[in-house]
């Protein structure tokens, strides 16, 4: 989330996709949405981004098929920026739904800790599944072979997509061209960071010409992102709590850009209530919900993240 | 998106640039961006939805 003010791409010249593949680059809140075209008559689509988004999600996704039907909706793991149009795209167009088989278990209960939904200040519609992946299972999106291989370290249940053929990785929020999502899984005692560094030794060693990110632009200097995600990963292994610190601010951040707008005192609540915020405070900041919520809006507005005017704190851009 | 603009409430782009905009190359996104402003004003008053 530090890379918030990095949302428009540097280099000049656009990424080359497969002329099957239409990349909806969206925003922090709402993941990027992958349109294939497998055939001429029907479509596969990667993530559906998040809940308050969904009527545009649709709207997006219906144009990117280009007159398609969409016949399947697959998920790289099941949070809520990346499942929240999941529901409303099933509606739209009638697709089946495939998700992680690690995730199987937390929708179908819809296991609202495990989804990080409320005690995260998160929301999400409820889905149904059709089918699952694992890793290592191959499927065919728009005319390409893909593999789907374990990318633990952000979610332990997580999966990136490969096409050998066309070198091309759809690597969710385990790689984006500066970083990589939140690693939840350290903050739960589960060996997050060993975790993604296997993730990205495994990156390191497949033949990748373009990197489709779950966040931000399509990038393919990969060498350079997997150096960035290393120096990241090095700095979180030489201090653990900065994992924590970054979780503090991309989740406030997130609830931000979900609400548009919040007063301190709803986000002192939201740190007194949300299960996952009064846990990580009671481990590391150690502060009142008041205090804490001042320190975080004071840290995010120095980077000129947020913006605080008359008590109220908004999303900067 | 804003049914009667047809422009996203958040950032004033159409359907079409929103799904274009990740294989533009730098001089067709600044000339879009060129544009949000006016169309910004044109959508005054509309609640951003991303």
């Amino acid at each position: 989330m530090d890379n918030l003010k990095a949302s428009y791409p540097q280099g000049s010249d656009p990424v080359r996709l497969p002329s099957a593949i239409r990349v909806l680059e969206r925003g922090w809140l709402s993941s990027n949405n992958i349109v294939l075209h497998d055939d001429a008559e029907t479509a596969t689509v990667v993530d559906s981004g998040y809940v308050s988004h969904s009527d545009q999600t649709v709207a997006l996704v219906g144009h990117a098929l280009e007159g398609r039907r969409l016949r399947r909706l697959v998920n790289t793991h099941c949070h809520s920026d990346h499942i929240g149009g999941n529901a409303a795209l099933a509606r739209a167009f009638g697709c089946t739904i495939a998700i992680p088989a690690g995730e199987a278990q937390n929708v179908a209960a819809w296991d609202s800790e495990a989804l990080h939904l409320d005690g995260f200040g998160q929301r999400c519609e409820r889905f149904a599944f059709d089918s699952t992946i694992a890793a290592d299972d191959r499927l065919t999106m728009g005319g390409l072979d893909w593999q789907a291989l374990a990318a633990p370290g952000h979610d332990m249940d997580s999966l990136m997509l490969y096409a050998p053929e066309a070198r091309l990785l759809i690597s969710a929020d385990a790689l984006w061209e500066n970083g990589f999502g939140v690693l939840f899984p350290e903050l739960y005692g589960e060996a997050g960071l060993a975790a993604t560094r296997t993730t990205l030794d495994r990156i390191a060693a497949l033949d990748v010409a373009t990197v489709i990110p779950g966040h931000g632009a399509i990038f393919s200097d990969v060498r350079a992102a997997l150096e960035r995600a290393y120096g990241r990963l090095d700095a979180f292994t030489r201090d653990p709590e900065r994992v924590t610190r970054n979780a503090f601010r991309a989740l406030i951040v997130f609830y931000l850009l979900d609400r548009q707008a919040a007063r301190m005192d709803e986000l002192a609540a939201l740190l007194e209530q949300a299960s996952f915020f009064v846990m990580l405070n009671a481990r590391s900041y150690r502060l009142a919900p008041g205090a804490l919520a001042q320190k975080l809006v004071a840290e995010l507005t120095a980077s000129g993240v947020l913006r605080v005017e008359a008590d109220v704190v908004r999303p900067a851009g | 998106m804003d049914e009667a603009t047809g422009l996203c409430r958040g950032c004033h782009r159409t359907l079409d640039e929103i799904a274009r905009w990740s294989v533009m190359n730098e001089a067709d996104k600044r000339s879009v961006v060129a544009t949000l402003a006016q169309r910004k004003q044109q959508q005054k008053g509309s609640d951003p939805c991303g």
